[in-house]
């Protein structure tokens, strides 16, 4: 008893606490600076310091990015440009996640001729850089009458998630037993049945790996979005850039961090609420029975 | 109830140069047990799943009841089969796991309610109905598997070596609970196993098989009593026959053969007369531990036994009796003993080999030679 007491009080112990704090607070300070900064006045923001808290907390940076701010000619915010990123983002994670899914089932439960060297070729698209495709994928998005809206967006980044989500699913649904599947084929279950009553309920950790992934890249995404939609269907982070390089006058720091955080907040919403689905699907495959 | 031909089934993968099964022909009577045995490689697994319809053949033909179903899709087989690793759906219970076939085939709710409770009753897990069968024990689970192949009362049970998962004491448990199973419903069983043990056991008829071909079919006396070749001799049987290196002599008594201890010492052992024609010639001799023991007053007179005195090499005590090991012409030799007079490692002890149940093989050819 009295040992585990003193295990509290070593030197090592604090140690390693002190170490952890000092990286948690390393990667925080950006964070918190974005934070504090966002409800400065642009006065405060001038003469202070810049880890210093705000003298007069207001929420004029936030209100102004969300709905006032100029990115470039027009001075609406971000909000619609905010929304844009979830008609894009949604469908895109949804569509690619489902049929990465699809993919994984077919590609571990039901092989056929050169299905591994399908797969192993779709696992290149994982390493394809996004500026290779930008120009055929501009005259295909224009061909099929897709350019400049958000559709096209959603089907550029279906394509390019695609290779990963199949990725997890497959390695995902390898552990899976096949006879499994082979129990409900006697059992009289067809190709979707036993994808759907059998398989995906026993996909939602790697469905919560597939989903994070996925919106995090997508919302992220700043390349696609600036090649292939313009005007309105920006996606939010195209309209950040703007924001932050539409000068007119002084610049008003407080606006920026406020934009950047109202950026990033959906991401981190997503991590908080499905992370712990993430590291338990990404560590899935390594501790069996 | 039904009835199993397979007629020359063949099955080559794709890719593959050998073919997986080369022409197996076994005819499955209804209500019949038959068991599939042999080394893992063998083509048992493969000849299962083929029945299953799980893999197509590439030859030959599967005909149930007097129809082919070679072609057909898995579930139109009305054919169920116990996994080795119990297959269970994880997220459904157990009743739902029972119900699972029944459901997709359309029964009526109120039907797959009774039939899951008839299951339920004949195999003991009513009180496991709404577990998960993560929250079940390996026998438990295999209760559950079985089920599952039970309500759907399909023409041909394929039990997949489905006791290799459980410890030993359950194991043997389970056997007893298959055999009454089967004589209670009186259902045709195809079952695969590795284990002799289990073969021998449950079957009504054996089929051995090697490198995908069929070696002996027969009850498992015939298939323990008289192999048909070396390999089946070797393989029903634990601990295994020992084949001896003989050459067949005529004598004044009859036909004989020598064997040479590790001491020097020689014994003449009687061969029965059907050898005759090998006089002069060298066989295999295989000889079962139970043919070798201490010896016994009231087969002595008996014309085909001999005795001799040998040095045991090893003793493994197994409880009811001693297996100890002897070398004759080089070869290790297995005996059973009386655990009641035990011999030690390196004593020498008088033995007494019983000839009347000895097989002998040609040695080029590795086939039994027939009386």
């Amino acid at each position: 008893m009295t040992d585990v007491v003193r295990t509290g009080f070593r030197p090592s112990r604090i140690a390693i606490y002190g170490v952890l704090l000092l990286a948690c607070l390393v990667y925080l300070i950006p964070l918190i600076i974005m934070l504090i900064t966002s409800f400065k006045t642009p006065m405060d923001i001038r003469t202070g310091n810049l880890l210093a808290l705000p003298t007069d907390w207001t929420a004029v940076g936030w209100t102004k990015a969300w709905s006032e701010a100029c990115t470039g000619v027009q001075c609406e915010g971000v909000k619609g440009f905010f929304w844009n990123s979830f008609k894009m983002t949604v469908p895109a994670v949804l569509i690619s996640t489902l049929l990465g899914a699809f993919n994984g089932y077919v590609l571990s439960k039901w092989k056929f001729r050169g299905s591994d060297l399908m797969f192993g070729m779709l696992l290149f698209g994982c390493f394809v850089p996004f500026q290779v495709v930008l120009l055929p994928m501009a005259a295909t998005l224009g061909k099929l009458g897709l350019a400049n809206t958000t559709a096209g967006l959603v089907l550029v980044h279906v394509i390019y998630g695609v290779a990963f989500t199949t990725l997890f699913f497959r390695n995902y649904y390898v552990a899976i037993p096949d006879a499994l599947v082979k129990a409900a084929r006697l059992d009289g279950a067809g190709f979707f049945t036993i994808f759907f009553r059998i398989l995906l309920p026993l996909s939602t950790p790697i469905f919560m790996v597939s989903l994070i992934w996925q919106f995090t890249q997508i919302w992220n995404d700043f390349l696609f979005g600036v090649v292939f939609a313009s005007g309105d269907s920006q996606p939010i982070t195209v309209a950040l850039n703007n924001l932050v390089n539409t000068t007119t006058g002084v610049k008003e720091y407080n606006v920026d961090m406020a934009a950047a955080m109202i950026a990033a907040l959906p991401t981190l919403v997503v991590y908080i609420v499905a992370g712990k689905y993430f590291i338990r699907g990404l560590t899935a495959g390594s501790v069996k029975g | 109830m039904s009835q199993l031909e397979l007629r020359d089934i063949r099955k080559t993968y794709a890719g593959a140069l050998d073919e997986t099964l080369k022409g197996i022909n076994i005819d499955i009577a209804s209500g019949e047990f038959l068991t599939l045995v042999g080394p893992s490689g063998c083509g048992k697994s493969t000849l299962m799943n083929s029945i299953a319809g799980l893999e197509t053949i590439t030859g030959g033909s599967i005909v149930v009841d007097g129809k082919d179903i070679s072609g057909m899709e898995p579930k139109d087989r009305d054919i169920a089969m116990v996994f080795q690793s119990y297959a269970l759906y994880p997220t459904m219970s157990v009743r739902e796991n029972i119900a699972f076939g029944l459901k997709i085939r359309g029964m009526p709710k109120e039907e797959i309610r009774q039939e899951v409770e008839r299951v339920a009753d004949l195999l003991q897990i009513s009180a496991l109905l709404d577990k998960k069968p993560s929250r079940l024990s390996g026998g438990q689970q295999q209760r559950v598997a079985m089920g599952r192949a039970l309500a759907r009362r399909p023409k041909i049970y394929l039990f997949d070596e489905p006791l290799s998962n459980l410890d030993a004491k359950l194991r043997v448990e389970m056997r007893t609970e298959i055999k009454k199973l089967h004589q209670r419903l009186k259902t045709t069983i195809v079952y695969v196993t590795h284990d002799q043990i289990e073969a021998m056991t449950l079957a009504d008829r054996i089929a051995v098989l090697k490198d995908g071909e069929l070696q002996q079919l027969g009850t498992p006396k015939e298939v323990y009593d008289t192999p048909e070749n070396l390999f089946v001799a070797g393989f029903m049987g634990s601990p295994s026959m020992s084949f001896i290196d003989v050459a067949i002599e005529q004598s004044e008594t009859g036909l004989t053969v020598t064997v040479e201890g590790s001491d020097g010492r020689t014994l003449s052992l009687p061969v029965p007369d059907y050898l005759e024609s090998w006089a002069g010639k060298r066989v295999a001799l295989g000889i079962r531990p139970e043919h070798v023991s201490q010896p016994d007053e009231q087969k002595r007179n008996n014309l085909m036994v001999a005795e001799g005195r040998f040095t045991v090499e090893v003793t493994e005590p197994t409880g009811p009796d001693v297996l100890a090991v002897i070398r004759l012409n080089d070869t290790d030799v297995q005996c059973r003993l009386d655990a009641e007079h035990p011999v030690n490692w390196g004593e020498e002890t008088d033995l007494m080999f019983d000839m009347r149940k000895v097989v002998f093989f040609d040695p080029e050819s590795e086939k039994r030679i027939r009386p």
